[in-house]
C-alpha cells in the first residue's frame, strides 16, 4: 500500500532530519561537510552530536581491556598525531571487527575517520594520522559483526594544535 | 605539487604462509583544512582532501578508510591482512577534487 504524503508527515519527517544537523549547521553556514563522497563524514558539531548521529544512542560498553589505544601521551605537533588502534582477538567470518572510528573530542570534525574491515584482515588493526586542534581525549568505537560496540579512550596532551582554520 | 598522489606501501618482506602481516601506506597529499576569513567566518570552497581509501589484497577487500579534514597532511594509514597466497596489494585514494590515485605492491613469500 502506497503511503500518502501529507502535510503532517513531511513536517514530521523534516523536523526529525533538523533535529539531527541542526546543532552542525549552526557552526556550518559553509556545507565544508556536504562535498565530500560520504556524507556522514566531516561535519564540524561537538562530540556528543556526532556519536549520537553516527551510533544513534546505541549502548557502548567499556572495551578499554579490549581496545589497545597506542597514541603518544604528549603530541608536540598535533599536525601529527599517529594513532594506532588494535582489537585483541581474532578475525573469523563469524564473529569480527566491522568497524572502527576514531574520534577526537575537542576537535571541530570530532568524527576524525571511520574504517571498515573485512574478516580477510586476520586481525582488527589500523593506523593513521590525525590532526587534533588541542588538548583532547581520542577515542576509539568499535563495532563488531553482531552490533555491539565498545569504546577505550585516551587524552593527548597538545603543545602546538594542529587543525588551525 | 606535481607530487599529489605519490604513494608509497611498505609490506614486510620476511612473510610466510598464513601469516597476519600490517602494510603500511602513505600518499603526498594537502589535504587542506577548513581556512576561516578575519570574521572567523569559514571560506566556502572545495577543499582538496581525501575522503576514502580502500585496500584489496587478492582483489578481496581488506580494509576501507572514509576520511575527514581531521587527518593529517601526507596522510599514512596502516592495516592488517592475512597473508594466505602470495598476491598483489592494491591501495586506491579518492579526494575531493576527483583524483583517484592507485597503487600496487605484491607480497612475496620468503
Amino acid at each position: 500500500m502506497a503511503e500518502t504524503l501529507t502535510r503532517r508527515t513531511a513536517l514530521g519527517r523534516l523536523g526529525a532530519v533538523g533535529v539531527a544537523v541542526a546543532t552542525g549547521a549552526l557552526h556550518m553556514p559553509a556545507p565544508a561537510g556536504a562535498q565530500g563522497a560520504s556524507p556522514t563524514m566531516g561535519l564540524q558539531e561537538s562530540v556528543q552530536d556526532g556519536l549520537k548521529r553516527v551510533f544513534g544512542g546505541r549502548p557502548m560498553k567499556d572495551g578499554s581491556a579490549l581496545i589497545k589505544l597506542d597514541i603518544p601521551p604528549i603530541a608536540e605537533n598535533g599536525a601529527v598525531v599517529p594513532v594506532n588502534v588494535e582489537v585483541t582477538g581474532a578475525m573469523t567470518p563469524a564473529s569480527y571487527v566491522k568497524t572502527i572510528w576514531i574520534v577526537a573530542d575537542k576537535n571541530r570534525i570530532p568524527i576524525v575517520a571511520k574504517a571498515t574491515l573485512t574478516p580477510e584482515a586476520g586481525q582488527a588493526f589500523v593506523g593513521a594520522n590525525i590532526r587534533l586542534g588541542e588538548t583532547t581525549d581520542v577515542r576509539a568505537v568499535i563495532e563488531q559483526s553482531d552490533g555491539t560496540l565498545w569504546t577505550a579512550k585516551r587524552e593527548v596532551k597538545v603543545t602546538v594544535g594542529g587543525c588551525g582554520g | 605539487m606535481s607530487d599529489i598522489g605519490k604513494i608509497r606501501i611498505r609490506v614486510p618482506s620476511n612473510v610466510k604462509a598464513g601469516d597476519v602481516v600490517r602494510v603500511r601506506c602513505l600518499v603526498i597529499h594537502p589535504m587542506e583544512r577548513i581556512e576561516r576569513d578575519a570574521q572567523g567566518k569559514i571560506i566556502d570552497r572545495n577543499y582538496n582532501y581525501i575522503t576514502r581509501v580502500t585496500a584489496t589484497y587478492l582483489g578481496k577487500p581488506v580494509a576501507a578508510f572514509d576520511l575527514t579534514q581531521s587527518v593529517s597532511e601526507n596522510p599514512a594509514f596502516s592495516f592488517a591482512l592475512k597473508a594466505t597466497a602470495p598476491g598483489p596489494v592494491t591501495v586506491i585514494f579518492v579526494d575531493t577534487h576527483g583524483g583517484k590515485y592507485e597503487r600496487t605492491e605484491d607480497i612475496v613469500f620468503a
